[in-house]
């Protein structure tokens, strides 16, 4: 027995110190470290931002693709011709095939976007994202028309969707869609292919070989391996120590170790999430205009940035980020004017008049509630806003609550303010201010409309901003909503927050820019 | 004995029973959805409708109750919510990893704090015992995820910098090259990765066990029958080990049956700080989207560990002390 341990210690001391050279075989691996799990890969039923790039930029290929600079490209469609306002015809290229060697059709396509359309398969994309497109129809093989329901802006950028297989899902229930087994380990038909999969470990990724040279060719590294590690300093360990090569997302209080360390590389571009301060236009005292707008005037939105998010983030003025075509060059961002926002609350009747330091009207204090989630950045920062505030004589009372709890009471309206974000879901501008602040909404109960803004100048200007096709006119619209919605303050918005991430300097191939993370990764390589 | 642990067997089924039941009307009455955390807030209220009906939630709290009752005694745990796939499928992916992890935690936490309790009883006062004592205690009072980032920040990170023959790595069960690597290269991999949280784990815990072991030790070699050992001429190491241990291992043994079910359940700190996907993650992560199949699983299974655990350490405190006995 003694014998038999003995050997066993030796054996394990002598494999613990053999090792050496490892990992031969296994070509080039890039090890990608990810915050949280991915979910399904199926672009019908997926509503999360990094699996929906990997759906697009590796798993799959979508109709069209966007460019850094947001300009649509040809993709999986080769060519296409609007019919005026009422429709496109998609040509499709022929040399696009699923990982089990069928050829990639218009049926397919029409299929997918059947399904998504379909009310019980409770598709984001096809609620969202196609609700102004009608119908597809597969004029031949590669051949697809699309009806529109109405006409209306950013058309072609309805199509920035991948195409599912049909002959593997046909025979499933669209309200089963989002348990399907196939959503784990898809045939897919993008740069890469999903060879293994653990839950809250990792996912295996293989090139594809038959990725059409038309389309980029097959990628030059091997295998792509996407690690779980939930903790931001474990994960920058690894970076560091060349466990993981490339790590997304970092936060805003390690950029300074990476950007200090010449073996890392940082990556800060501007991001989808827009962090505001929600009003709940229906309670006293933020039924006034004025008020919304002294609000605004008295928080320093720079120094926020500049004391919390260590720089990385970006003053916003409305919906629209300051990275998209459309927006505004000639709105200027309300500025931090604590003495104009003092005389407006004056005007409107909230004065100091017991001495107290906190304005008053009618015998009741201007002090209200701010909700936020309990992560701490959330949390530091409403602390800083409540400091502001202080100094022009409001008094805020933070309220941090359990994410879940949070949300709950925002979305039954039961707030004073809250501090929240939006994340774009894609690039069609319309559809944040038509969930944000119509009207139509307003009384919904639950609807996204959770500070229950009505404002009939603002109904119009979104309604048109939706349906407008031409880009000057366009320009114009989103230019006078902006304006009005500096004006009004129906939500106060703060910065737009910077995506960041870090990479080994041996990594080439990587540009990271609005469209994702990763959308260069079928170009992604190892320099030794 | 048979019998005896049979008649607790059947006697827990009732309080499984019960405790499933108010979780599941706990986890009903909770704010929040399961539609919410993780869908766009774009989706249209229909929609999020449509996918409550998918979900079965659009029926009233007892049918969802019954339903799932059936459902649960049948055997079939149903799908998680955010993982979209069956609840069986996510436990027995997590549960080996926890299993490990607890497994050769568990052992060694026994293992060095008996040893360190007993040597502390026999050479009480001594040198060597005030040393052992502020060192267990020192972790012990750690809090053990700033011990978990101290002992990363120095074997791997600063290991890896300074150019340590070998410097650990701080997350993950393998290596990403693992499937290409030889059967010894694996066990090595295997190890090297379990140092760590076997670590942190094993110095927060093992300094209460050795805690209660050092007490009752000195508390038995006080006894008669230890005297009596002593006196019939028997080898020091002979009373100590044979006599006196066996009878100090009570307390132990309680501890054992806490720390069990702590154990399976997953710390969950350490899977979150090491990376490591075990049952821990999948329950906070469960109960963070209200994913309801998934926590209603998830803490049957910790209430079952509850059980067992109290049933081992009641078969344990039989089999260390004579004097007990279950007829």
């Amino acid at each position: 027995m003694r014998k038999w341990l003995g050997a066993a210690v030796l054996l394990l001391f002598m494999t613990a110190c053999g090792g050496g050279e490892r990992g031969g075989a296994g070509g080039e691996t890039i090890v990608v470290g990810l915050r949280a799990d991915l979910g399904g890969f199926n672009p019908v039923t997926n509503s999360d931002q990094y699996t929906g790039e990997l759906i697009n930029f590796a798993l799959f290929t979508p109709l069209v693709q966007y460019d850094s600079s947001l300009a649509v490209k040809p993709h999986l469609a080769e060519s296409w011709e609007m019919q005026g306002d009422s429709g496109v015809v998609f040509r499709l290229r022929r040399d696009v095939k699923w990982n089990d060697g069928r050829a990639v059709t218009a049926e397919d396509v029409k299929f997918t976007f059947d399904l998504a359309k379909d009310s019980s398969s409770a598709s984001l994309l096809g609620s969202a994202f196609l609700a102004n497109v009608a119908s597809a129809e597969a004029v031949d093989s590669f051949t697809l028309h699309f009806r529109f329901v109405r006409p209306h802006a950013q058309a072609l950028e309805d199509f920035w969707w991948a195409p599912l297989p049909k002959h593997l899902l046909e025979n499933v229930a669209p309200s089963e869609l989002r348990n399907a087994p196939f959503n784990r380990q898809p045939v897919g038909s993008g740069p890469y292919k999903v060879v293994e999969r653990r839950a809250n470990e990792r996912i295996v990724l293989e090139r594809n070989p038959d990725y059409p040279e038309g389309l980029g060719g097959p990628p030059p590294a091997q295998r792509i391996v996407l690690r779980v590690i939930p903790e931001p300093s474990t994960m920058l360990t690894e970076l560091t120590t060349g466990g993981v090569h490339v790590d997304i997302p970092v936060t805003p209080d390690q950029t300074e170790t990476i950007e200090k360390n010449q073996n890392l590389r940082l990556y800060a571009f501007p991001g989808r999430s827009l962090w505001y301060i929600g009003w709940n236009n229906s309670r006293e005292p933020f039924t006034d205009p004025n008020v919304r707008r002294a609000l605004a005037l008295g928080i320093n939105r720079q120094e926020v940035i500049d004391a919390l998010l260590f720089g990385q983030g970006e003053i916003a003025t409305s919906t629209v980020p300051p990275w998209h075509p459309l927006y505004p060059e000639n709105v200027r961002p309300l500025p931090f004017d604590p003495e104009e926002a003092g005389r407006l609350l004056d005007a409107a009747g909230w004065r100091d008049s017991n001495g107290d330091g906190i304005r008053d009207k009618n015998g009741r204090p201007l002090r209200f509630e701010m909700l936020s989630s309990d992560a701490t950045l959330n949390r530091s920062v409403v602390e800083q806003l409540q400091a502001q505030y202080r100094r022009i004589g409001v008094q805020v009372v933070p309220r941090t609550l359990e994410f879940q709890t949070m949300l709950a009471q925002h979305k039954a309206r039961d707030f004073d303010a809250v501090f929240s974000s939006w994340v774009l879901d894609n690039f069609q501008m319309a559809s944040a201010p038509m969930a944000l602040f119509h009207s139509s909404i307003a009384r919904t109960p639950l609807s996204t409309n959770r500070s229950a803004v009505q404002i009939p100048a603002l109904d119009r200007l979104i309604d048109r901003a939706a349906t407008t096709t031409d880009e000057q006119q366009l320009r114009g619209i989103w230019s006078e909503m902006t304006q009005l919605l500096q004006r009004e303050q129906p939500i106060t918005f703060l910065y737009w927050l910077n995506e960041l991430a870090g990479t080994q300097s041996t990594m080439e191939g990587v540009e990271m820019a609005p469209p994702g993370e990763f959308m260069t990764i079928g170009k992604w390589r190892l320099n030794r | 004995m048979g019998a005896y642990i049979l008649r607790r067997l059947l006697g827990a089924i009732p309080l499984l029973l019960g405790v499933a039941t108010l979780i599941f009307f706990v986890l009903a009455l909770a704010p929040g959805d399961p539609t919410a955390a993780y869908f766009s807030p774009n989706l249209p209220a229909e929609v999020l409708e449509q996918i409550r009906r998918n979900f079965g939630l659009d029926q009233p709290i007892y049918i969802r109750y019954f339903k799932w009752l059936g459902s649960f005694l049948t055997g079939n745990f149903g799908y998680s919510f955010a993982q979209s796939r069956p609840v069986a499928d996510i436990l027995l992916e997590a549960l080996p990893n926890t299993l490990i992890l607890a497994g050769v935690s568990l052992a060694l936490v026994f293992l060095v704090g008996v040893i360190s309790g007993v040597v502390q009883a026999v050479r009480q006062y001594s040198l060597l015992d005030g040393a052992l004592s502020v060192i267990t205690l020192f972790f012990y009072s750690m809090p053990s995820f700033w011990l978990a980032l101290m002992l990363m920040l120095i074997f791997s990170l600063k290991a890896h910098e300074w150019g340590w023959p070998i410097a650990l790595p701080p997350t993950g069960i393998t290596s990403v090259d693992y499937e290409f690597l030889s059967l010894g290269e694996r066990i090595r991999d295997r190890v090297v990765h379990l140092i760590l949280p076997v670590t942190t784990l094993t110095l927060a815990l093992a300094a209460g066990v050795a805690r209660y072991t050092r007490g009752q030790m000195l508390e038995v070699v006080r006894q008669d029958y230890i005297r009596t050992a002593r006196a019939k001429g028997l080898p020091e190491r002979q009373v100590i080990l044979r006599h006196a241990l066996r009878n100090s291992l009570i307390p132990v043994v309680t501890l054992l049956g806490l720390y069990l079910p702590f154990l399976f359940s997953g710390a969950v700190f350490i899977e979150v700080i090491f990376a490591w996907p075990g049952m821990g993650r999948i329950i906070v992560d469960a109960i963070f989207m209200r994913d309801y199949p998934l926590v209603m699983a998830t803490s049957f299974l910790f209430a079952v560990m509850v059980v067992l655990g109290n049933l081992i350490a009641d078969v344990l405190y039989a089999v260390v002390d004579p004097r007990i006995r279950y007829d």
